[in-house]
């Protein structure tokens, strides 16, 4: 869970949101716990029944109209109910000003109260961006992603693998490194996944006997991207004769990362064996397939209808009795 | 499945060379080592993994050992981490 205190929302959003902090600062010490953002319209005109008062509350002209009109009871009754439900913040569109009694009972329950000069509907908009991207789940992940034609791959398999030297080996070949070692993984959307690495990791990587490289240095610009939707997940083991490998590709293997199913191949290591051309070939093969050609698929079809061909000429030169 | 919560005591942290050390400790063992700071979980037989944790003096590690000898593995890294990573005499 990403902690988001109002006052970093405030300092690092400032200028996105075009904010003004009305009130007093003591309000900037409480936190932002979910991505969510509430027209409190019902709240205001007095149905409190399930108010969701942990979102961050978005005032426009109608409920600025609608507050300035209440007589100075119903404001301060307005007003209490809603800051005495212990809300994150709240924020005015059109850079409107509340009346003061508003604020004031803001400050009695230090609840930050920004003005943002953006329309109702551009600042919701602009807040359920920033704060999904926020809030989206996110795991650390020991494995390798690089970009290959396009494809983003991610590899994973025990330590000393041989990960990195397969990710150099594709970046020889003109693919781009997202990261090595440590990725960090975010779902951006229900179905997709993006890696990057970690800040203090840029695109460094180690390869053992030579030590700590810099892929962006040693090879260019061209070789590294920052971050990369994570398409098939390449888990790399050691090859033993018990093992129970694709041989057709017909069914699919997926994997589960952050709830989003992705496909998985396994790739058994071997001396000598070349996996950088096999994971040229996994990538394209994945274009082909989202492109709807199923190779595998259409073998096997082909093979079908060859059985079913044989069968009939077999059948008729049997009953041949000329 | 084992796992020790254990503190960085040496002044400069786990900066380069006592994560070499930790990542050559935990490769010597068959188990799979993980430490985490923060809720951050990273490899411990990798070296990037490790100092991308960027442990300071202070900080708390969880190891976690999983497999055949994990109780071994455990207990050498906890005291590589505890004894300072033999740096203790430079304080």
């Amino acid at each position: 869970m990403p902690e988001l205190t109002v006052e970093k929302f405030y300092k690092e959003r400032k200028d996105f949101f075009d904010l003004t902090l009305l009130n007093s600062e003591e309000g900037l010490k409480k936190r932002i716990l979910n991505a969510e953002v509430h027209r409190p319209g019902l709240a205001l005109a007095g149905f409190l029944d399930r108010f969701p008062n942990q979102r961050t509350q978005v005032l426009g002209e109608t409920e600025m109209t609608y507050i300035n009109q209440l007589d100075p009871e119903g404001l301060v009754e307005t007003c209490e109910s809603i800051f005495g439900n212990n809300v994150p913040l709240l924020i005015i569109a059109k850079g409107i000003t509340p009346p003061l009694d508003f604020l004031a009972i803001a400050d009695k329950f230090k609840t930050a109260v920004f003005s943002s000069r953006l329309t109702t509907s551009e600042l919701t908009n602009r807040l359920s961006v920033v704060l999904d991207v926020i809030f989206a789940p996110s795991i650390t992940v020991h494995g390798t992603l690089v970009d290959v034609y396009g494809v983003g791959l991610l590899y994973t398999g025990k330590s000393g693998i041989g990960k990195s030297e397969i990710a150099l080996d594709l970046v020889e070949r003109g693919h781009r490194l997202v990261a090595d070692d440590v990725i960090k993984i975010t779902r951006k959307a229900p179905d997709l996944i993006v890696g990057t690495g970690s800040e203090l990791l840029g695109h460094h990587m180690e390869v053992r006997g030579i030590g700590i490289i810099d892929v962006e240095k040693l090879f260019g610009i061209r070789s590294i991207r920052l971050q990369k939707r994570i398409e098939v997940e390449v888990h790399l083991t050691l090859w033993s004769d018990d093992l129970d490998v694709e041989r057709l590709g017909i069914d699919e293997h997926g994997t589960t990362i952050l709830g989003v199913q992705i496909p998985q191949v396994l790739i058994p290591i071997s001396p000598g064996k070349n996996i950088t051309v096999i994971s040229e070939v996994i990538a394209m093969n994945h274009m082909l397939k989202t492109y709807g050609e199923n190779t595998a698929t259409e073998f096997s079809k082909r093979l079908a209808e060859r059985i079913h061909r044989q069968a009939r000429s077999k059948d008729y030169l049997e009953s041949d009795y000329e | 499945m084992v796992q020790k919560t254990v503190k960085v005591i040496n002044r400069l942290g786990m900066h380069a060379r006592p994560s070499a050390m930790f990542v050559n400790h935990a490769s010597r063992y068959k188990s799979e080592i993980f430490i985490e700071k923060a809720g951050l979980k990273v490899n411990g037989k990798s070296i990037i993994g490790v100092m991308t944790l960027a442990a300071e003096m202070g900080a708390e590690l969880i190891l976690h050992a999983d497999g055949i000898d994990e109780k071994e593995a455990l207990r050498d890294l906890t005291n590589l981490v505890t004894s300072g990573f033999g740096e203790l005499k430079n304080l």
